[in-house]
């Protein structure tokens, strides 16, 4: 059955548009049938109702407040685990790189927390009401500076990032365009500005902890005076701008690529765009129909993604380097380590930032850079080491069910490509090069059998925690 | 202005205690406070592993004089991981509950860790999450052990004397019990956390009544996580989930509801006085916006407006029945006076 076209396939969407699956939740899917998964997907009918956001601050109040980045990002990893609608937190995780927002300017966990939730809410929609979300969002007013963008004064911080990073990229705008469009978002603030930006510089918790940001609209600091946009002319605010904005071209083509990138096959750094075409350009023009003739709604985009021969494609299948995040909520789920709010959370979210990726903080207004980069020297000891690590921990629920699922079968008379095999179809059909194969083997046989016996389950431990370890298992 | 759910007629706010610190003087996340027999009151910060410093026992009064602190992150002697719940013994000795270690520690009045007891386990007499913690007139521990949805009764040395919950009786019917407390007139009540209602008990084990439901309006709960009866056998909630503090008489009926109205403690006056880029912007701010954009949820109107109760996860009263609040997500104490 994990050999069939239909289940890599499956195995295949549940790894790019979920965190991957057990073999049992993709034969259910294949019942369902593929077009459908996708819709289900797309329009869950749980609405992550299983998620008890009560139960979790009762245990851990920093991560129910959001207190820091350690609670958020811990909350948001809770949340990425124990999902029934992940393509609705994996969308998170693709805005999340694009806007990038980061803690270390920002310091309030619950506003980076705020923003991910109106991601969940509003990523598969319309882009324009995206977009205006965005610009009204706290922590994006303040990471970009948004508060400081005054009638008399602009600060172009956001009108630049606003049209280079968040929706046109570069070469398609002029230096007018950015100040038109900053003045445009003049009044677009924060509650209790003067305040808010202190506590934020200090990272204060005095005098009790800290207070949730709200967006305010200050009409007195609006620029109401007429601009000039990209060729239109106008008394424009700001939802006008966004409007303009997600009528051009190059919108269509800068989130096209975008998607392409996160859900297909690595592109190249974003900074390249400009000067790089697009490895496969009739995707990214079917993506750019598709955004259009939906009316810029990104949900359109990715039916039309997950239903496209360029995606089925078997050539771009483990074509992606899973992110930090990717590796350690598929280990997480494996394990079952969470089937509740647990003491070692944090310390898995940890783990995410060793390997390079702090959830909620990323490097700058440019998010992460993907693909290769993210196994690099370093970061790839630590993959490897907390894949093996947790792969071969015995206490750890998920694997002890999927070893006894092994124990339970003939063990006395299988091979040891069976047992390989076997694991690798728990954890969803992972498929591996014959080299590979070969190095599993050789590690079977020359385990001293004199000293524990295939059928320990301690050995079959061990073989899964080096499964952990092939280069395949980093790649989704 | 905020004006939904404030009242005063039954108790009145008096003052606020504590400061957000890492450490020393003030809380990180308290969650419980206990009286000692020298007057000082006893605040466990629970904090949060990543900075296990945070993690301890604030000793001070309630002029706001401190005296120190005890405890720390771990697993020796003295040392917990999730600190519950604090009380006091009639000899002097602080008991702190941590569920994360399945243990009770004691400590001597000035917070020098004595002995620790407890065994992890499902049988009578272990431990699984021991959650609320209360002395009856005997000087017997109760402990609301929490995964177990039992309450059991051991000696103040931690010899098991006796057990009642679903297990003994399936009417009893706990679900995650966490708050627990004695009555002058020796009933047991529990903040029965998952079933969102009070239960009261006689001494041995009897569910004698059980009140509130899911809910919103007066006299309903969502997760209550604490409760104290004061000398008359009125009843006072954490409704922990809706935010608030419920008074009910002593048969249960709802007579009033406080949201929080804090003010800023003797230490974060001092604070503000040391911090002027911080006291300066802050005197212009409006801290109190308009509650109706936060829709209703009780979570949302906490978070955005710092003088309503945020988490306030532990109720107790004095011997003079003044009432102290401990909230969790602002990091202080309230209280209120009759």
């Amino acid at each position: 059955m994990t050999n069939s076209n239909e289940f890599k396939l499956m195995s295949h969407l549940i790894r790019r548009a979920g965190f991957s699956s057990t073999k049992e939740d993709i034969e259910k899917r294949l019942k369902i049938g593929y077009e459908e998964t996708v819709e289900e997907l797309l329009n869950p009918v749980h609405k992550n109702d299983t998620i008890d956001d009560y139960l979790l601050r009762r245990y851990n109040p920093d991560q129910g407040t959001s207190h820091d980045s350690t609670g958020a990002g811990s909350y948001w990893l809770y949340r990425l685990v124990s999902t029934n609608t992940p393509l609705q937190e994996k969308i998170g995780l693709f805005w999340h790189n694009i806007f990038a927002t980061g803690y270390s300017k920002v310091t309030n966990g619950k506003s980076l927390t705020d923003q991910i939730a109106m991601f969940r809410k509003h990523g598969t929609g319309r882009l324009d009401d995206l977009l205006l979300e965005l610009s009204k969002d706290p922590a994006m007013i303040l990471w970009l500076d948004n508060m400081d963008n005054h009638k008399e004064a602009i600060n172009e911080n956001y009108g630049r990032e606003l049209l280079e990073l968040f929706s046109m990229g570069v070469g398609n705008y002029t230096e007018d365009d950015i100040k038109e469009c900053a003045r445009a978002f003049t009044g677009w603030t924060i509650a209790n500005a003067e305040y808010t930006k202190q506590l934020a510089v200090r990272n204060s918790i005095w005098p009790y902890g800290k207070i949730a940001w709200r967006y305010e609209y200050d009409i007195t600091d609006h620029d109401a005076d007429k601009k000039k946009f990209l060729g239109h002319d106008g008394d424009f605010n700001g939802e006008d701008i966004i409007n303009i904005i997600c009528e051009q071209p190059s919108t269509a083509r800068f989130i096209s690529r975008h998607l392409y990138h996160f859900f297909v096959a690595d592109e190249p750094p974003v900074p390249s765009w400009p000067y790089v075409e697009p490895q496969d350009m009739e995707a990214i023009k079917i993506l750019e129909k598709s955004y259009f003739d939906s009316n810029h709604n990104i949900e359109a985009m990715l039916r039309t993604l997950f239903n496209s021969d360029f995606f089925k494609s078997e050539k771009v299948y483990y074509k992606k380097i899973k992110s930090p995040t990717e590796l350690v909520v598929q280990i997480l789920k494996i394990t079952e380590e969470f089937d509740g709010p647990n003491f070692e959370l944090s310390s898995r979210n940890n783990q995410i930032t060793y390997m390079g990726q702090q959830l909620l903080n990323p490097p700058s207004v440019e998010g992460w850079h993907q693909g290769l980069e993210w196994i690099e020297t370093g970061s790839i000891t630590e993959r490897v080491n907390f894949c093996v690590q947790q792969m071969s921990d015995l206490s750890n629920p998920g694997i002890l069910k999927i070893i006894n699922f092994i124990l339970n079968s003939d063990i006395q008379n299988i091979s040891t490509s069976d047992i390989i095999d076997k694991i690798l179809n728990e954890i969803g059909g992972l498929d591996i090069s014959q080299n590979t194969r070969e190095s599993l083997e050789d590690f079977i046989n020359n385990i001293d059998l004199s000293k524990s016996s295939l059928a320990d389950e301690s050995t079959i431990a061990n073989v899964f925690g080096v499964i952990g370890s092939v280069p395949e298992f980093q790649r989704c | 202005m905020i004006t939904k759910n404030i009242t005063t007629k039954f108790m009145n706010y008096s003052h606020t205690l504590g400061l957000c610190t890492m450490e020393g003087r003030g809380f990180m996340f308290p969650v419980d406070t206990a009286f000692s027999n020298d007057g000082r009151m006893h605040t466990i910060s629970r904090a949060y592993p990543a900075v296990s410093r945070n993690l301890r026992v604030t000793m001070y009064d309630t002029e706001g004089d401190f005296f120190g602190v005890y405890g720390g992150f771990g697993e020796d002697l003295g040392q917990f991981r999730w600190p519950t719940a604090i009380t006091t013994h009639q000899n002097g000795d602080i008991y702190v509950s941590d569920e994360k270690n399945n243990r009770i520690t004691i400590y001597g009045i000035d917070g020098t860790p004595k002995k620790s007891w407890g065994i992890t386990g499902s049988n009578p007499g272990e431990l699984n999450g021991p959650a609320g913690i209360c002395f009856n007139k005997n000087n017997e521990l109760i402990i609301s052990d929490h995964k177990n949805n039992r309450i059991q009764k051991f000696t103040s040395d931690g010899d098991f004397i006796s057990l009642f919950g679903n297990e003994t009786n399936q009417n009893i019917n706990l679900n995650l019990p966490w708050g627990i407390t004695i009555s002058s007139n020796d009933y047991i009540y529990v903040a029965d956390w998952g079933n969102h209602q009070i239960a009261k008990f006689s001494n041995d084990g009897n569910l004698l009544q059980r009140f509130g439901n899911l809910g919103t309006t007066n006299g309903d709960f969502k997760n209550p996580s604490s409760v104290a009866v004061d000398k008359n056998e009125y009843i006072y909630v954490a409704d922990w989930g809706n935010e608030r503090v419920q008074i009910f008489d002593p048969n249960g009926t709802w007579i009033e509801t406080l949201r929080g109205e804090a003010t800023l403690s003797k230490w974060g006056e001092e604070f503000m006085l040391a911090n002027q880029e911080e006291a300066l912007p802050r005197s212009k701010s409006n801290l109190e916006p308009d509650i109706s954009q936060f829709k209703g949820d009780p979570y949302e109107e906490s978070a955005h407006i710092e003088k309503l109760f945020w988490g306030p996860v532990s109720v107790k009263l004095d011997k003079d029945d003044t009432l102290y609040v401990t909230e969790s997500n602002r990091h202080r104490i309230q209280v209120y006076k009759k």
